[in-house]
């Protein structure tokens, strides 16, 4: 009955949010409407746990879009500049002034993108006070030492990012140019507290600890170390590296596919190879600090993690792993492209190994993608002989699919140390042997992993998690610092046969990048859910429960159709501050012609 | 029609649009546009077809003093506020844990008297119980005991005594907490544990030396509190 009365009450209000789907502008709008539609009038004496706007779908949902933008947002600001200082680091230790200039034109987007995303944070923060004022009260009674550093780390900041961005021009030369770098390390030094700060915030609701007596600053100490916290910290550090890259890239993508010069296309298409470069380097060990965070969750607390893993959000991991696959593969088919393309000569010559890839990434996809149990009728199921298939069922079980995982991050850093080689022949005496080792090294890493993954099916789960997944992800990793370096002095005194030229991509390189960045966005938004989902009706999990309306997590659909909504709508925001970022550029370009 | 469908409806009128535009429009910006709406409408309509369950809460649970009639019924009570409202599950194991930051309660009914099962519950401070589990000398565990009748958590008396029955039948005790001692909302009030007093043991009050002092097998070791 009770079920039926919610469903009855989510239904409406669903359904009015999905006829007010169309648009944020709605939502902005009405935000200036005056307050008569609060739909819990508390009397004067009683503390207000909830305010609601059913009219524009529910407090829930409002926040959902705001803060997820706001997240989204947070994430550009952050990766931007580290992908900036790593470009002018890259331009000032070799002497190319394109990187320099690549590293400048995407600092120019960052005084806009701050400002954006102040906005949405402001509006958030009034939103959260307004509809969540008991939450609010008992966070800020908890964590109001970290308001003040949070506001002085903005401060110092925003100081370093004027400093960097207005002292471009005048900082280029010798110590000046050193100091400048140094600027750019400590503007994403405090950018990384701004993002640990909030991250405390959110971690605490998922993995409190209890909070004993003692200072504001004792407690606030003792709130934000929670079992969560560095693990998000990590992963969201590396995810905004992989945002900004796969962004730049989608950026460099648009301008290619509607350059109308060869020059243009040249910049846009070496602009396109840095930023999918870049999102690649942060991508690889990505799912290793994913893997590192599920642990802690596990640890902190066995339900949670089966409700992530192994509950209703377990069809999750499939649309995950589905995304994860899509954005592989992206990656993966843009290096060959720039294989085939850029280097004459090429496509023969590689034309083998990249099937071969494929074909890996996709069946490595496709045991990602298999579900632990299936939904099936019961007569399905006792055909089945169970809810596994007799199968398949044996490719939905973590063992394989951190296995495939692996494998799969293994093709991929060949797909780009193939593309690193291509068009250059190795003149070093070393040279063969050196070949050889890494073959040996790639190949027996691969039967390693596989070994280790079968092998995970006959040991306890406690062996396979704290050895073996580990012990795969180490080897991944040895691999990757052992071939780079050897590869990099190999290709120092190698001689380049076929030159690259850029500019002659296809069109669909350009929505290649494109879908790339939409991936990543969308693999934040889905995530970003599961974390939410699996506080299931507490506000912070097993200390403060959610007692409003909204105290359920919607199914996967609905939600997806919010992840949709909110990428596109940060999609057109980082379109806006591209176009008015280089508004004055193009006048200028007009002007000079 | 039902949510799905709707939603379904949505992502197809999404693709379809994004399909358009690149059938019919040949400036570049909006044709990536099309294309990311096809992209967000594919990735919806895949998320619409796996299964659909959304997690619905569970009843809330009320201390109803009216319910109440036996020990037992106490007990029951206590082992929900124990892993809910009490917090206690977030720090506290029932059995040995690698990962419980502070002591294992297995057992703990039947090794400490329920006064001074009380007395650790409002006044955490006054005896600190170390950690023996490593070698060499004992620490103190990470997390700090919070008051349990203040905010944040801060349980009734009814519920604390409620913890209490639990962790005594959990142990294998006799239940000593009885019905009677509830307090009833407008009734007379209950009577409170009298001050602690811990049979066998007496507070030290020098603390370095407290530090060095090791449990007996099965009790408690106390450091007395600052």
């Amino acid at each position: 009955m009770r079920h039926d009365r919610l469903s009855g009450e989510q239904g409406s209000r669903r359904g009015w949010w999905m006829l007010s789907i169309a648009g944020l502008a709605l939502l902005a709008g009405a935000l200036g409407f005056p307050v008569a539609g609060w739909a819990e009038e508390a009397a004067p004496q009683a503390a207000t746990a909830y305010r609601d706007l059913p009219q524009l779908g529910g407090s829930r949902n409002i926040v959902w879009v705001v803060a997820q933008l706001h997240l989204l947002l947070a994430g550009f600001v952050l990766g931007v500049p580290i992908f900036a200082w790593l470009c002018e680091v890259v331009g000032w230790k070799t002497g190319e002034k394109r990187y320099d200039k690549l590293a400048k034109e995407f600092t120019k987007l960052l005084t806009s993108s701050y400002a954006t995303t102040a906005l949405f944070g402001g509006i958030l923060l009034f939103l959260l006070i307004g509809f969540y004022p008991k939450l609010m009260a008992y966070l800020s009674d908890i964590f109001f030492p970290s308001f003040v550093v949070y506001c002085l780390l903005f401060l110092l900041e925003t100081a370093t990012l004027y400093l960097y961005w207005y002292g471009w021009d005048v900082m280029q030369d010798g110590g000046k140019k050193t100091f400048h770098i140094f600027l750019g390390f400590l503007l994403n030094v405090f950018a990384f507290f701004i993002m640990v700060v909030p991250n405390s915030w959110a971690t605490f609701q998922a993995s409190p600890v209890v909070i004993s007596e003692g200072t504001d600053l004792q407690r606030a100490w003792a709130a934000t170390w929670n079992p969560t916290w560095w693990p998000v910290n990590i992963h969201r550090l590396i995810a905004n590296v992989v945002l900004g890259g796969y962004i730049c890239g989608a950026y460099a993508g648009v301008r290619y596919l509607s350059a109308k010069t060869p020059e243009e296309r040249e910049h846009y298409d070496w602009m396109g190879y840095v930023g999918n470069f870049i999102g690649v380097f942060g991508l690889l060990p990505l799912p290793f600090a994913g893997y590192w965070l599920m642990r802690e969750v596990y640890q902190y607390n066995q339900q949670m993690g089966i409700t992530l893993m192994g509950g209703f959000l377990s069809w999750l991991f499939i649309l995950q792993a589905m995304l994860i696959g899509v954005l592989f593969l992206g990656s993966n088919y843009y290096f060959w492209l720039g294989i085939t393309h850029r280097i004459p000569g090429s496509e023969q010559q590689y034309k083998k190994p990249i099937m071969a890839m494929l074909v890996i990434l996709l069946l490595c996809l496709g045991v990602w993608m298999t579900p632990h149990s299936l939904v099936a009728s019961l007569e399905e199921a006792r055909k089945l002989g169970g809810t596994h298939h007799p199968l398949l069922g044996a490719f939905g079980v973590m063992s394989a699919k951190m296995t495939v995982a692996n494998l799969m991050i293994l093709v991929t850093f060949m797909s780009f140390i193939m593309y690193w080689r291509a068009g250059k022949e190795e003149t070093a005496t070393w040279a063969k042997m050196a070949k050889s080792v890494m073959s040996g090294v790639l190949v027996v890493a691969a039967l390693v992993v596989i070994v280790l993954g079968v092998w995970g099916y006959f040991v306890p789960a406690i062996v396979r998690i704290n050895y073996f997944s580990v012990a795969q992800v180490l080897i991944v990793l040895f691999v990757m610092v052992t071939i780079t370096p050897l590869t990099a002095l190999l290709l120092k005194s190698a001689k380049t046969t076929t030159e690259m030229i850029w500019g002659r991509m296809p069109p669909r390189a350009g929505y290649a990048l494109v879908l790339n960045a939409i991936m990543v966005i969308l693999l934040m938004t889905l995530m970003g859910y599961a974390r939410s989902s699996s506080r299931v009706h507490w506000h912070i999990y097993g200390v403060m429960r959610d007692s409003s309306p909204y105290a359920y997590s919607p199914a996967l659909g609905y939600a997806a159709a919010f992840m949709s909504l909110n990428t596109f709508a940060f999609c057109m925001l980082v379109a806006f501050i591209f176009w008015v970022a280089t508004m004055g550029d193009k006048a200028k370009a007009g002007g000079g012609h | 029609m039902s949510e799905v469908a709707m939603l379904q409806l949505i992502g197809l009128g999404v693709v379809g649009t994004g399909v358009a535009i690149l059938l019919f429009i040949q400036s570049r910006f909006p044709r990536v546009i099309g294309f990311v709406m096809i992209v967000l409408g594919l990735f919806s309509l895949v998320a619409l077809s796996v299964p659909q369950m959304a997690s619905l809460p569970p009843v809330e649970e009320k201390f109803d003093v009216a319910s109440i009639k036996t020990a037992n019924d106490m007990a029951v009570i206590g082992q929900k506020i124990f892993f809910s409202k009490g917090q206690c599950a977030l720090c506290h194991s029932i059995g040995p844990s690698e990962a419980a930051r502070c002591p294992d309660l297995k057992g703990i009914g039947a090794k400490l008297s329920r006064e001074f099962m009380y007395e650790s519950l409002t006044q955490p401070q006054a005896y600190i119980y170390l950690d023996y589990r490593h070698e060499g000398v004992p620490k103190e565990y990470p997390a700090r005991m919070p008051y349990i009748n203040k905010n944040p958590i801060g349980l009734t008396k009814n519920e604390i005594l409620s913890v209490i029955a639990f962790l005594q039948q959990m142990s294998g005790e006799p239940i000593t907490v009885s019905p009677s001692e509830i307090e009833v909302p407008g009734g007379a009030p209950a009577v409170v544990p009298a001050a602690p007093a811990v049979p066998g043991k007496t507070p030290v009050t020098d603390k370095a030396k407290q530090k060095n002092m090791k449990a007996d097998a099965g009790l408690v070791a106390m450091v007395h509190g600052q």
